[in-house]
Formats: C-alpha cells, sequence, structure tokens
C-alpha cells in the first residue's frame, strides 16, 4: 500500500483503526527525498516526536480531524519556537515566541509538522526564485519554477513529501503555484481564514489557503483553520460550513460564467484549450455555461500592484534592525536602518517599497493610489453583476503553463502580468480554488480557476470536486 | 523618473543603492510605473461611502491589547549579552 497516495480521510480511517501509526505514515513521506528545495526547515525530529504522540492519543480513543496527519506550513507563517525566516536576510534568524492561529488549530488538530516550506522573499514573486536560500524546483520538471510566492507548498504537495501544506495568496500565490505543480490550491474568502501570526505583505489581500492532492483533501483541512478569531481585526464572525459536506455532488443546474477577457489573446493556446474543455466537460454535466464580460481585467494587475506595493511599503517599513530581524551597522540611528534594510532585503522587495512608497507620496497619491481604490470599488461591482447571472466563475489559472527558471524571473513587469488571472479574487475578497484540467505536450499541469461568492468556498470545492472525480491527473515523473 | 525623485523615493523608503544599482533599478521603476500608469485611463472617482457597504470588515473590532505577552517571550529574538539585551545606539552624544 503506498500510503503517500492514500486521500487525508483514507489516512485518518487507517489510523483510527490502527490498521497503520502515525509513525508509519510519518516514514512513508519522510523516505522521500526533497530534490526540490521545496523545504527551508525540516522539523524531522520534531515530528518523529509528534507522530509518536499522535499514536498514543489514538490508543486512548482520540480522534480529531488531522490527528496523526502530516503537513507543511509555508515559512511566512507564525510557528513558536521553530524559525520563520520569509525566505529573507532579514529574517534568517528570526524565532516567533507564539502561533499563528492556523498553527493553534492545527495543533489541536493533532497535526505533524513536517517542516516550513521555501517561497518568494516576504511572498513577493510568481517563481519562488527570489528566495535568499534558492529557488524551488518544479517536481514535474526540475528546469522549470513551481509558481509562486508558495511554490515551496506546492512541491511539497506535488512530490509528496506532505499530504498538505499552508500556503499564503496576495494575488495569485496558492493557485498559480497549485496550477504549475498539478495540485489542488485553494485561497477562501478574505477574513474566512485568521492572518494572525501570518508576516504581512499587504493586509488587505493577503490570505491563508491549503495545498492539498484533491479538493476533498482540501474541505478537510480548510474545516481545521476555517473560524473566527478576535486576535486578526478582520477576521469574519460568520458560521463555519462543513466544507466536506460539499463533495460527492453533482453540477446539474450549476451556473458557470465564462468572462470572454480572460480567453483572449493574454493566454496560451494550449490553457486555452485545457479550461474551455473543461467548461464543455461541465456542460455535459448538466451546469449551465453563461458568457459575460470583465471591462476592468485590463486594468486589474496596475490596481492590483499599486494597492499590494502601498500596503507593503507600510507594513515592512517595521523591519528596522531594532526589535527583531537583521542588524546593520552605522554611526547614527538612521544609518543603522538603511544600512540593515539595504543589507536584509532582496531587489524584488526593494522594488516593491519603493514602488509603494511612490504610488502614496504627495503629488502622486490620487493618481494612483485613490485610483486603484476606485477601480477596486469597479472590480468589486464587476464581480456581483457577474453573481447575479451564475454561481460560480471558470477561468484559467494562469495565462501559460510553468516556465523555465532563468527565463523570465529577473523580468518585472513580465512577472507582475503572470499574475493577470488571479489578483481579480484577491481585489474582491473572494474565495477562489485550482485544479488541475489538462496537461501540455511536455506532460506540464495546466490548472483552472473556480471562483465563487463571498464565504461560498463550499461551492467551488463541491465544483472542483466533481471535476477531479472525472479526470485522471498524472503524478510527477 | 528623474534622479531627485528616485533620491526622494530611497529617503522614504530608507534604503540606498550605489550608482550601478541605482540606475538599473531606476530603469525597473520606469517600465512598472509604465503599466501603472493605465490605471489613470479609467475614468472612475473613489466613493469612499461605498466602502461602507460593499467591505465586510469596514467596521473593526475595537483594538485593545489582551493577553500580553512575557517581557521574556518578547525579548526572545534580541541579542543577549552578559544578562542584558543589545539595542542600538540612538543618539550620538557630543
Amino acid at each position: 500500500m503506498e500510503l503517500t497516495k492514500l486521500s487525508i480521510k483514507s489516512m485518518r480511517e487507517k489510523l483510527v483503526s490502527r490498521e497503520i501509526t502515525s509513525a508509519e505514515l510519518l516514514a512513508s513521506f519522510s523516505e522521500r527525498k526533497d530534490e526540490y528545495f521545496a523545504y527551508v526547515t525540516q522539523t524531522s525530529d520534531l515530528a518523529v516526536e509528534s507522530a509518536q504522540v499522535a499514536d498514543l492519543r489514538i490508543a486512548a480513543g482520540e480522534n480529531a480531524p488531522l490527528l496523526g496527519i502530516p503537513g507543511a506550513v509555508k515559512d511566512n507563517i507564525c510557528t513558536d519556537g521553530i524559525k520563520t525566516t520569509c525566505a529573507s536576510k532579514m529574517l534568517a534568524d528570526f524565532i516567533p515566541p507564539y502561533d499563528a492561529d492556523v498553527v493553534q488549530r492545527l495543533k489541536q488538530s493533532g497535526y505533524v509538522l513536517t517542516g516550513k516550506t521555501n517561497m518568494d522573499e516576504f511572498a513577493m514573486g510568481s517563481s519562488s526564485q527570489t528566495s535568499v536560500f534558492g529557488g524551488v524546483k518544479n517536481p514535474y520538471d526540475v528546469t522549470r519554477v513551481p509558481g509562486g510566492s508558495s511554490g515551496g507548498s506546492a512541491a511539497v504537495v506535488a512530490a509528496r513529501l506532505a499530504p498538505f501544506a499552508l500556503g499564503s495568496d496576495t494575488g495569485g500565490s496558492i493557485r498559480q503555484p497549485a496550477s504549475f505543480c498539478g495540485v489542488t490550491g485553494i485561497k477562501p474568502t478574505y477574513g474566512r481564514v485568521s492572518r494572525y501570526g501570518l508576516v504581512a505583505f499587504a493586509s488587505s489581500l493577503d490570505q491563508i489557503g491549503v495545498f492539498t492532492k484533491t479538493a476533498a483533501d482540501s474541505a478537510e483541512v480548510l474545516n481545521v483553520i476555517s473560524g473566527y478569531d478576535k486576535r486578526d481585526a478582520t477576521s469574519a464572525n460568520v458560521p463555519t460550513p462543513d466544507f466536506t459536506s460539499y463533495l460527492n455532488r453533482d453540477v446539474r443546474g450549476l451556473r458557470i460564467a465564462l468572462p470572454d477577457e480572460y480567453f483572449g489573446d493574454t493566454v496560451g493556446d494550449d490553457v486555452r484549450t485545457a479550461v474551455l474543455n473543461a467548461a464543455k466537460y461541465f456542460e455535459e454535466s448538466g451546469a449551465t455555461l453563461v458568457p459575460c464580460s470583465m471591462k476592468v481585467f485590463d486594468y486589474a494587475v496596475s490596481a492590483y500592484y499599486l494597492l499590494a506595493c502601498a500596503e507593503a511599503a507600510s507594513n515592512l517599513s517595521r523591519f528596522d534592525g531594532v526589535k527583531y530581524g537583521l542588524r546593520g551597522e552605522g554611526a547614527t540611528y538612521e544609518q543603522r536602518i538603511v544600512d540593515s534594510r539595504n543589507k536584509g532585503f532582496g531587489a524584488e522587495v526593494k522594488r516593491r517599497i519603493l514602488l509603494g512608497n511612490y504610488a502614496l507620496s504627495s503629488g502622486y497619491y490620487d493618481a494612483y493610489y485613490r485610483k486603484a481604490q476606485a477601480l477596486r470599488q469597479e472590480i468589486i461591482k464587476e464581480y456581483n453583476d457577474v453573481f447575479t447571472k451564475a454561481d460560480i466563475i471558470l477561468t484559467p489559472t494562469a495565462p501559460e503553463p510553468a516556465f523555465k527558471i532563468g527565463s523570465s524571473e529577473n523580468d518585472p513587469i513580465k512577472m507582475f502580468l503572470a499574475d493577470i488571472c488571479t489578483v481579480m479574487a484577491n481585489i474582491a475578497y473572494l474565495p477562489g480554488i485550482n485544479t488541475t484540467c489538462g496537461y501540455t505536450d511536455d506532460g506540464l499541469p495546466i490548472g483552472m480557476s473556480l471562483i465563487g461568492k463571498r464565504f461560498d468556498e463550499g461551492g467551488i470545492i463541491g465544483a472542483a470536486d466533481f471535476f477531479e472525480r472525472n479526470f485522471r491527473r498524472k503524478d510527477i515523473p | 523618473m528623474d534622479n531627485k525623485t528616485f533620491e526622494h523615493l530611497c529617503v522614504l523608503s530608507k534604503l540606498s543603492f550605489d550608482d550601478e544599482s541605482a540606475e538599473t533599478t531606476r530603469r525597473q521603476l520606469d517600465g512598472i510605473i509604465a503599466l501603472m500608469d493605465k490605471v489613470k485611463a479609467i475614468d472612475l472617482t473613489y466613493d469612499d461611502t461605498l466602502d461602507k457597504n460593499e467591505v465586510p470588515f469596514a467596521s473593526l473590532r475595537a483594538d485593545k491589547a489582551e493577553e500580553p505577552f512575557s517581557p521574556e517571550r518578547l525579548l526572545s529574538n534580541t541579542q543577549p549579552k552578559n544578562d542584558c539585551y543589545v539595542i542600538p545606539k540612538m543618539m550620538n552624544v557630543e
């Protein structure tokens, strides 16, 4: 029995029935080598201890949702006593004195932490190549990027180093790497999952979510990490449904919108064909396809980067080398701060801080930042209009499949445009899920995104689960 | 972007660059700002009253500190030296 290929539900059933132990389950994942630089820190000793404790708890009759199940956490999510580096020199030695809310919830549910995953520095990037520890490789083709910024988490799940991994998504940083690595990745509605303990990049856009092999597995993990948290002022005090109750349904009567703008010249032929084939499959299965238009699509990337960089410039001003983080040198206080930031931040982070301050500075604020806020309102309005006619929206996740390492990462504009299909959901606070809908001739995964109404994660999980039950995925070579 | 604006942004951002990297960064920023200029073309005005209805998180809970960490935990990332914590020199004493 290949334990790493089991669903999370099957793992739990086998653990509870004592057919397998958590220690055996952990060993089956640990035996697989991380050849992709997917981890920044592997917590092997702690994992063995946690698995032994889980086995004792199971023997005592406990049955928590993830008791004894291994999982990884992106390295921008705080873990008490375990380094949380954001893949940056600035935080290379930072050990948080507390757990993020999601980590507390995972601990309460009995998970076994396998390690902290590699990423783009401070989650700024779409390739996972800006990590100060070295770039992540795509398990489907190690000459290609895994996407970003949560590329390590996507690679961990694709390479079956763990059955699930947490990531964060500010403009597509879960869905795009999930697409490149052929796994399922869900970004919940803003507010569904607490951001307490997530190192902030752009606070009105950041959201923690989940990578798994399937939508069914993502429902299991999302059940655990969702819920109101008073420590996050933007946490939504809404009921958390049982997301697994949306599984094993059909799609008869489901109205699926296909916005024209997502299927134009912006996306490659392979991607367009695969996503439209998926749409056709939904239609043949009883769903109704609803053509529509989202005119703000062309402005979304510009608005997104204005908002995200402005918030990043503000959030990252806390890194001054005084309380924590790399400390530079200099004769004066000012010089020390500048030296700390010069040495601690990489080129991409510096560029975004500069851009953010440009958009916020006197003389440019109205022309850029206020205009981006106006566009945000317009994007929300267009989504509201589409959702009067449809239940979910189907789009490509990325314009192209995974690109070659070294081919695009040094072109900031090209990298920004790679997020064109994902940023609008963040801007409008909406949930989105990526699942694989095809492969290129070279065997690279192609992903599609299902976007739902606010707090309708169940709807998109259900639709993705329906598709996955009828689509044959290819494992890594 | 002219040099003066770039230098002003560096001051605001608390960053500095040597001549070569300043020129590269300035050129890259020019390209990105050209992309961002796209927003100027659309005729929209931000309506701050709208956010009260559209943004579900517009009314935030009171910002009250609760369950504070102990000083030991808060200082766990500082650099201890002979039972003291080393903080950067803040002022030059003449």
